[in-house]
This record gives structure tokens, C-alpha cells and sequence, in this order.
């Protein structure tokens, strides 16, 4: 048994692995810049295509934040014309300019020495003074848009990558260096000319069909996993311990941290997921046992019928039915129709009971859609296992030897037809986690599954990814307690061998 | 010449067909699935707001049945008039003769007359050929009430029953194929039965990053411009890297074997399949389904298409591990050893002799498949994540009542349409479980 277990956490580990490799692709794949997300959200307005020195440290300070600046994993295939460092440029459309233009050219060298110069000609804009006193016979307006557009241009030729476009900028910024008082940028614009066709003349494109492997100790994988201090202890971290140690990061939406977030929410998920498996137990047991029992009689034929008609009918709609009938002022207005508590929240004295039964009219129509949900699928699962059994040799003979028909039923029975259903509940955890999506945005519970659905809608992915998480790893734990409750209860299987 | 002998034996397809005939429930709901197929097939006859024939100005048109959008008519006194079939106020033309279809709406073009929650039995408004404000003549009626936008709901079920349908199909066809793969080969090959030489592995193992990166790495400038042009274009381009990909893996695989014969490197290399078959579906199955699907829905784009093939890559799991067990048993019968001592090819093996025969477990989880399938579509439309927003769907219905409580058509209906779609599949499955493996009988 020991040697069973012991097994059984080695394989628990790889799995684990995948899983987390799982989250983490989900999350490098989101699309949205999320530096560009946190940049904004911290301070919107600002001219389109022009960026504040504050802005680019802003930038600077989230991606080294969010880790960002570091590889994605821990090797990567590259092609032989790429430099292994372009992952440190933390502007998402220069980045990919630059990529493809490497693409293109193949020849890493010369573009960043073309990048470098069209940086240089970018940067000679903020030294500039526009004042009267720069051109003569200029209106002072003229001046300043053509210096904005030189900027805009400029700037945008960092994010250009197609050979017709870069020239119809560079042409066009020409036009502009024609004035008298853009003089100063003539220079640095051929600069950029010359550094442009450097690259063209220079081309290896053959490079980019070289793959080339690189190892990274450091990168956005480890560090989601194991933080950004020292990997076993998390001393020394900055921004986050990893989440080996349940630091799974700040939620894009709330700005809170998401173990935080998952504390407050949980609540409400596990108090349905509890009340609805312990309900629907309650009543899909006997009702399983009785139509078992008595198969092909009319209890059997007409609780079949009931039970599979209602395990066809969705949750969501049933549950809309349920608000339609009971939370309409037009039909009946029993209950209300969202929320868990009084929108006016409770006295500071309210003890404990008061408070439930302020809640109570709240819960009825939850707690009767989550009910509903479980119980079609236990009692269905708990008829089949019971049939399965009423036939076996050790029936028979419990019979045969004289036992009273409820004794055969409730002890020689019940206790093997329970193992399925264990599953069910080993699973719970996991099940509250990710909390039923449908019913809590339904009945607007502040629940783990409402906050699922928020977080998707407003692309708040690294909560996404930490339910996503926490659920696998949760359910693995999961399955591996009920193996060994398996083992226990049912003498019969052996992991021995 | 040799002649066909006919032997009177047991045939097990007969045999099932015959025991899934006798399941009443399994053979009703065979006819209500081939009866939805038929609306959903037909949808654009049953439910078009263009007449299926009308005769305008002595021209005979068939509008929808017309591949193209305009038409161009030549009038008597020698003038040319321009119809666009999408946008033309057919119901206010005065046309001579008419047919229209039995439901004469579109999904989802508005009547503005009848917007705001219009219930069936309520009083619904036509404006006539002459301009006039009349009570809606029956013919028109919005027979199951219009939602806010003033979309007709009938016509709405009708079109999305092929969305539900082809989701299923689609998304379990996808589920299929990889199933019945992976458990094939976990269950025939186990742990110990597919090996190797030692230097044909690991050729094959370090050919599979230069297949990604020829096929994926270095077009990938093409393949993403492709996405940005349209569906077609990316198809091409994904098709072609694939090519590339599948001559590298049989390039490695030919190398492979001449390298394997090369000393010190044909030792026999193991393959664990079963193991790492195993492995997968357990990372699969430990993340809830919904909530798996609804991350990937999210940062895919969303449409229809990708929501099938999200739902079909993460519903594998049921249709392997059926065949895979029914394979355990399989690989051990003397038909499986007659091949093998025939030398048919491993593959020859499994996919014609074994396959077929095994099949019948995985189209018990093909069916239940299904029904999972369309139950999570609906939920997704119902939230509104991974799907357009123009398309209606059975889910995206029943949302849109949620805004009006008063609007019970809009939740009844589609509620029906998707709990009858669900029985009818879970009554097959059962059918065909009871009548592929008599054992298992309740």
C-alpha cells in the first residue's frame, strides 16, 4: 500500500509539471500587451503615438514586474540570424518588427545598428527647443506640428517591418527635414538611410533556416513557478514568491493579490457546492437503492423517467425558469432575484442567526439550481452502480443465508455501490474552485465561478490561469486520496501489484 | 473463378442493429435526430425573409435560392431596376404571384415594427404594400414572439439548430479521431509492446523540433499575415506547413532506421504508449471541462469554428479510455495473433482489423460525446464568451431573455430545443451501449 502510494505521488509530479506548462501557455498566449494594460490603467491621456520619458519608465518598471524582460522558458529554438536577446525589448510592436525584419534580412547586426539610429534620430526631438527664434517667417504652430509629425513618424517607423512602408516614411519625413528649421534632423535621417541599406547589402537570409537552441536559467516560467528570489527558500524576492509558494500574482482587475481574491470568493462556492452534494445525496440515494431494488416496477419506471428528463434540461435554463416563475413581479415575487444578502448590508449588531435568515430567501433559488445539477447525476450514477451489484454471487448467497432484506440492502449493498459516488466527493475542492460559471453569473453569487467569468470578460488572465491551476493540481490531489479511500473501503482492489 | 461463399454466421452489426431497433426510445430518438437534421439542413428554405419564388413586374425570381445578391431587372419601358436581395423590403413589394417560406424571417435581421419583446400571442404589426399600419395578417405572424431587437424567435431556433448540430458533429469528429488514435495504440501497444532500436528513437525524438521549426518557426510571419487575410488563406498556409512537418517526421523516420542499424545504437528502446496516454488524459481531466474550454475561448478569437475545435481537442478523454480498454482485450485474441504471425504491419493490424471491431464502446462515448458537447456550446453562447455576438444560438436566446423576465418565449423555446437535443442523444447512447454490450444492460 505504502509502495502504491509512494508511486503514485512519483507520476503525481510530472503531471503536475504539465499542467502548470498547461496555465502558462494559456497565459503567454493571451493576447493585449498586459505592460501596455498596466501602463494605461495607471495614467490614461497623453498624445496618440508620443510617449512621455515617464511612460517608457513605466513600461520599463512593469515588464521588469511582471517579468516580461526575461526569456520564455527555460531553452528555446531560435534561428541562427535572431539575436537571443531580442525578448528584452519591451515594446510588444517593436519587438515584432524587429523580428520580422530580422526575418527578412537576416542579418542581426545591422538592424539593430539601423534600430540604434533611427533611436537616435527619435531622441534628437527632445533635445530640441521650439522657439520664435528657430526659423524666421515660420508661424510658430507650423513649427511645432512639423516637429510633432517628425516625431510621430519616427516613432513609427520603429514598429515597421514592410520594405514599401519604412520607404514611404523615410520619404516622407524627407518632405518634412525640407524646412529650414528641421535642418538639424537632415544628417541623421541619411544616417538612418545609410545604416538601411547597410542591412540590404549585408542580407544573409539564408541565416534564418539555421535553428539554433538557447539555454536560459532564468526566464518567465521559472520565475512563475518558483519566484524571483532564491528558488527554494524565496529569500531575496522582489515581485513575487512563485507560485510554489502560492503567490500566484496581482489580478490585472482587482489589483489585489489573486490568493487573496480566491480567499474572499471561495466562500460562497463552497457553501453551494457543500449544501448541493449533501442534498442531492440526501435524496438520490434511497431513491437510487429503492428503483434498483424494485427494478421494471412502476417506482423504477416513472423515477427513470423523471430523473432522466431532468438531467436533460440544462442547469442555466432551469435556473432561468426558476427566476422567471419565483423572482418576477409579473408571476410570483417570492424570492429575490440576484445577490446572496441584502443589498443594505446587515447592522453591526446582527448576530449570527439574524443574518442567515436575512440570507435565507436568497439562497433558495441558488441552492435549489446547484441541488438540481448533482442530483440528476447521482441518482442516475447511483441506480446503475446498485444494479450492477444486485445481481453478484455475494448477493445471492447474503440472501440465501437467511438475511433480512433491508440488512442485504443497507450492508451487503450500499457500501459497494458507494465507491463511484466517493469520487464525487473527493472531487469537491476542486469542484468549489472553479465554481458552477453559469449558475453564479445567473443569480449573481459573489462566487469563485462569477469571478471566473469577470476576469475572462475583462481579460484579467493571470486569475484565469490561477483557478485554472489550483483547480488541476486540487483535482490530482483529489484522485489520489480517492484511490487510497478506494483501497480502503473495498478490499477487493489491490495496488500492490 | 472464386465464388463468394456464403456462410450463415454471426454478425455482430446485424446483431446490434437489430437490439437497437428494439430499444424504442434509442429508434424514436434516431427519428427526432434524422427529423432536427433535416431542419437544420433546410434551414435556409424553412426560415428565409426572401420568397422561395415571386413573380415581380412579369420577371420570374427565385430569391432565395440565388448565389448572388442582386438582381438586375429590365423593365418594359426599356428602364433597369436593381434589387439587393438582402436588404429589399420583400413583404412591401408588390409582387404578383408569391411563395414564401413557411417561416418568412431571417435569423437575424430586425422588424422593427415588432421590436421590443413582441409576445407570440401579442399584438404584432405589418406594414402593407401601400404603406399602411395593419394588424399582422397570420401569414406573418411572429408565431414564437420576437426578442428585443425585434428578431424573430422561430426563425432564430430553426437556424441554430445547425449551429448545436454541426458543433456536435464537428467537435466529436475532432474528439473522435484523436480518441480513437491515442487509445487504440495505448491500448494494443501498452507499456512494452511498441519498441525500437535505440538510434531510430532518438533520430525520430530530435527530428520533431526541426519539423516545428521549419513548419511553424520560420514561416511564422506567413502563417500569422495569413490569419490577418482570411480563414481560407490561413487554411492553405497551415496546410502547407503541415506537409513540411509530416516530410521532415518521414525523413527522420527513414534515417532512423538506417542509424538504428548502426552498432551500439539498435539496442531496443521501449515506448511507454499506455503511459503517456494515460498521463494526458489525467492532466485533461483534472481541469474542469467548462472552465478549461472558457479559458482557451478566451484567447482565441471567437467564432464557431474555434469553439468545435476547442471543445473537440479537450473531449477526448471518454473515447480514449473506452478504446483503450476494448483494445486490452482485443490484442490478446487469435485473430490480432493470425496477423501477427501473417507479418501484416502493426498499423494494418490496428486500423483494419482491430479498429473495427473495437469500435463500438467509443460510439457509446461518442454520443454521450455529443450531448456534452451542445450542453457546453449553449452554456459558452449563454455567457456570451467564444462566440460572435451576431450568431444566434439556442444559449445566446435564452440570454438574451434574461433581460426581460416578462419574455418567457425567449427562454422556453430554446430551453426546449436544447433539452430535447440532449435526451435524444443520451437515449441513443444508452441505446447503443445496451445493444453493443449486452452486460452492461440496466
Amino acid at each position: 500500500m505504502l509502495k502504491y502510494i509512494v508511486r503514485r505521488i512519483l507520476v503525481f509530479v510530472p503531471t503536475l509539471i504539465a499542467i502548470t506548462l498547461l496555465g502558462f501557455v494559456i497565459m503567454i498566449s493571451a493576447p493585449g500587451d498586459p505592460v501596455e494594460r498596466m501602463v494605461s490603467a495607471a495614467q490614461s491621456g497623453g498624445e496618440i503615438g508620443t510617449q512621455t520619458a515617464n511612460q517608457i519608465e513605466q513600461k520599463k518598471f512593469w515588464s521588469r514586474k511582471l517579468g516580461l524582460d526575461l526569456p520564455i522558458f527555460y531553452f528555446s529554438l531560435n534561428t541562427l540570424a535572431h539575436s537571443d536577446t531580442l525578448y528584452r525589448i519591451y515594446d510588444r510592436n517593436e519587438r515584432s518588427a524587429l523580428s520580422r525584419l530580422t526575418n527578412q534580412y537576416g542579418n542581426w547586426s545591422a538592424i539593430s545598428a539601423y534600430f540604434s539610429a533611427i533611436d537616435a534620430l527619435n531622441q534628437a526631438h527632445s533635445s530640441l527647443k521650439v522657439d520664435s527664434s528657430m526659423a524666421a517667417g515660420y508661424s510658430l504652430d507650423e513649427v511645432k506640428e512639423d516637429v510633432n509629425k517628425s516625431y510621430f513618424e519616427s516613432s513609427a517607423l520603429k514598429a515597421t517591418y514592410s520594405e514599401t512602408v519604412i520607404n514611404a516614411k523615410l520619404d516622407a519625413l524627407d518632405e518634412i527635414y525640407q524646412a529650414p528649421y528641421m535642418s538639424s534632423f537632415r544628417d541623421k535621417l541619411s544616417v538612418v538611410r545609410e545604416k538601411l541599406q547597410a542591412v540590404k547589402e549585408t542580407a544573409t537570409p539564408w541565416k534564418v533556416y539555421v535553428p539554433v537552441v538557447n539555454f536560459y536559467p532564468q526566464n518567465q516560467y521559472h520565475r512563475w513557478i518558483f519566484g524571483d528570489g532564491n528558488w527554494l527558500t524565496g529569500k531575496g524576492s522582489e515581485f513575487t514568491e512563485g507560485v510554489i509558494r502560492g503567490d500566484f500574482g496581482t489580478s490585472y482587475r482587482t489589483k489585489m493579490p489573486i490568493t487573496e481574491v480566491i480567499g474572499i470568493k471561495i466562500f460562497w462556492s463552497f457553501f453551494f457546492t457543500v449544501v448541493s452534494v449533501l442534498m442531492g445525496y440526501l435524496v438520490s440515494i434511497p431513491l437510487g437503492i429503492q428503483a434498483a431494488v424494485h427494478k421494471d416496477s412502476r417506482f423504477d419506471r416513472i423515477s427513470s423517467i423523471i430523473v432522466f428528463i431532468l438531467y436533460s434540461i440544462p442547469g442555466f435554463f432551469a435556473a432561468t425558469v426558476l427566476l422567471m416563475t419565483f423572482a418576477n413581479p409579473d408571476v410570483l415575487h417570492w424570492f429575490p432575484a440576484s445577490g446572496v444578502e441584502p443589498v443594505q448590508g446587515f447592522g453591526v449588531d446582527a448576530g449570527f442567526f439574524e443574518r442567515w435568515s436575512a440570507r435565507l430567501p436568497y439562497l433558495i433559488l441558488p441552492g435549489i439550481s446547484y441541488t438540481y445539477s448533482s442530483f440528476a447525476f447521482l441518482s442516475r450514477t447511483m441506480r446503475v452502480s446498485m444494479l450492477e451489484i444486485v445481481n453478484q454471487d455475494y448477493i445471492r448467497t447474503a440472501r440465501a443465508k437467511g438475511l433480512a432484506e433491508n440488512a442485504v440492502i443497507y450492508k451487503h449493498m450500499l457500501r459497494n455501490a458507494l465507491l463511484p459516488i466517493i469520487t464525487v466527493f473527493a472531487n469537491i475542492f476542486p469542484v468549489a474552485i472553479g465554481g458552477s460559471v453559469v449558475l453564479e453569473v445567473i443569480f449573481t453569487i459573489p462566487g469563485m465561478g462569477n469571478e471566473v467569468y469577470q476576469a475572462i470578460v475583462n481579460q484579467d488572465y493571470p486569475m484565469v490561469v490561477a483557478v485554472l491551476t489550483i483547480t488541476g493540481i486540487l483535482t490530482l490531489v483529489g484522485y489520489l486520496v480517492s484511490d487510497v479511500l478506494y483501497a480502503v473501503a473495498d478490499p477487493r482492489i489491490s495496488y500492490g501489484k | 473463378m472464386k465464388e463468394k461463399v456464403q456462410i450463415n454466421q454471426f454478425n455482430f452489426r446485424q446483431y446490434a442493429w437489430s437490439q437497437f431497433k428494439k430499444n424504442k426510445q434509442a429508434y424514436f430518438s434516431l427519428w427526432v435526430l434524422g427529423f432536427l437534421a433535416l431542419v437544420a439542413l433546410l434551414a435556409p428554405i424553412i426560415a428565409n425573409d426572401q420568397p422561395l419564388y415571386c413573380n415581380y413586374k412579369g420577371h420570374t425570381l427565385f430569391p432565395a435560392f440565388s448565389f448572388e445578391n442582386t438582381y438586375e431587372l429590365k423593365m418594359e419601358d426599356g428602364s433597369e431596376e436593381k434589387i439587393q436581395l438582402d436588404i429589399a423590403k420583400w413583404k412591401q413589394m408588390k409582387l404578383e404571384s408569391v411563395i414564401w417560406a413557411p417561416v418568412p424571417y431571417a435569423p437575424n435581421k430586425s422588424d422593427f415594427l415588432n421590436a421590443d419583446f413582441v409576445a407570440p400571442s401579442g399584438k404584432q404589426y405589418f406594414q402593407d404594400a401601400s404603406g399602411q399600419m395593419v394588424d399582422m395578417p397570420s401569414r406573418f405572424r411572429h408565431r414564437l414572439g420576437t426578442n428585443k431587437k425585434g428578431e424573430d424567435v422561430l426563425s432564430g431556433l430553426i437556424h441554430a439548430a445547425r449551429i448545436s448540430l454541426t458543433i456536435g458533429l464537428i467537435a466529436m469528429g475532432v474528439a473522435a479521431i484523436i480518441g480513437l488514435i491515442l487509445g487504440a495504440m495505448a491500448g494494443y501497444f501498452g507499456d512494452h509492446k511498441l519498441s525500437t532500436s535505440f538510434g531510430r528513437f532518438w533520430v525520430f525524438v530530435l527530428g520533431l523540433p526541426f519539423a516545428y521549426y521549419y513548419g511553424f518557426m520560420v514561416r511564422s510571419d506567413a502563417l500569422s499575415d495569413a490569419i490577418g487575410t482570411s480563414g481560407g488563406a490561413f487554411l492553405v498556409q497551415l496546410m502547407i506547413s503541415l506537409v513540411l512537418v509530416a516530410v521532415i517526421l518521414l525523413a527522420a523516420s527513414y534515417l532512423g532506421k538506417l542509424i538504428g542499424k548502426l552498432p551500439l545504437l539498435n539496442w531496443k528502446k521501449n515506448i511507454p504508449v499506455d503511459a503517456l496516454v494515460l498521463r494526458m488524459i489525467e492532466v485533461l481531466n483534472s481541469i474542469p471541462r467548462l472552465i478549461l474550454i472558457i479559458s482557451i475561448a478566451a484567447i482565441a478569437k471567437p467564432s464557431i469554428l474555434n469553439l468545435m475545435l476547442i471543445i473537440g481537442f479537450t473531449s477526448w478523454t471518454g473515447i480514449a479510455r473506452f478504446t483503450r480498454a476494448e483494445f486490452l482485450k482485443i490484442r490478446n485474441l487469435e485473430y490480432i495473433q493470425a496477423g501477427q504471425s501473417l507479418g501484416f504491419t502493426e498499423g494494418r493490424i490496428i486500423f483494419k482489423h482491430a479498429l473495427p471491431n473495437g469500435v463500438a464502446p467509443a460510439l457509446v462515448a461518442i454520443a454521450f460525446g455529443i450531448a456534452s458537447a451542445i450542453l457546453i456550446e449553449s452554456s459558452l453562447s449563454f455567457l456570451g464568451i467564444g462566440v460572435p455576438p451576431d450568431v444566434v444560438t439556442w444559449g445566446s436566446l435564452i440570454n438574451s431573455g434574461r433581460e426581460n423576465y416578462s419574455a418567457w418565449w425567449l427562454v422556453i423555446f430554446p430551453g426546449l430545443a436544447i433539452s430535447i437535443t440532449l435526451a435524444v442523444y443520451t437515449l441513443m447512447g444508452e441505446g447503443l451501449r445496451d445493444a453493443t454490450d449486452p452486460k452492461l444492460k440496466t
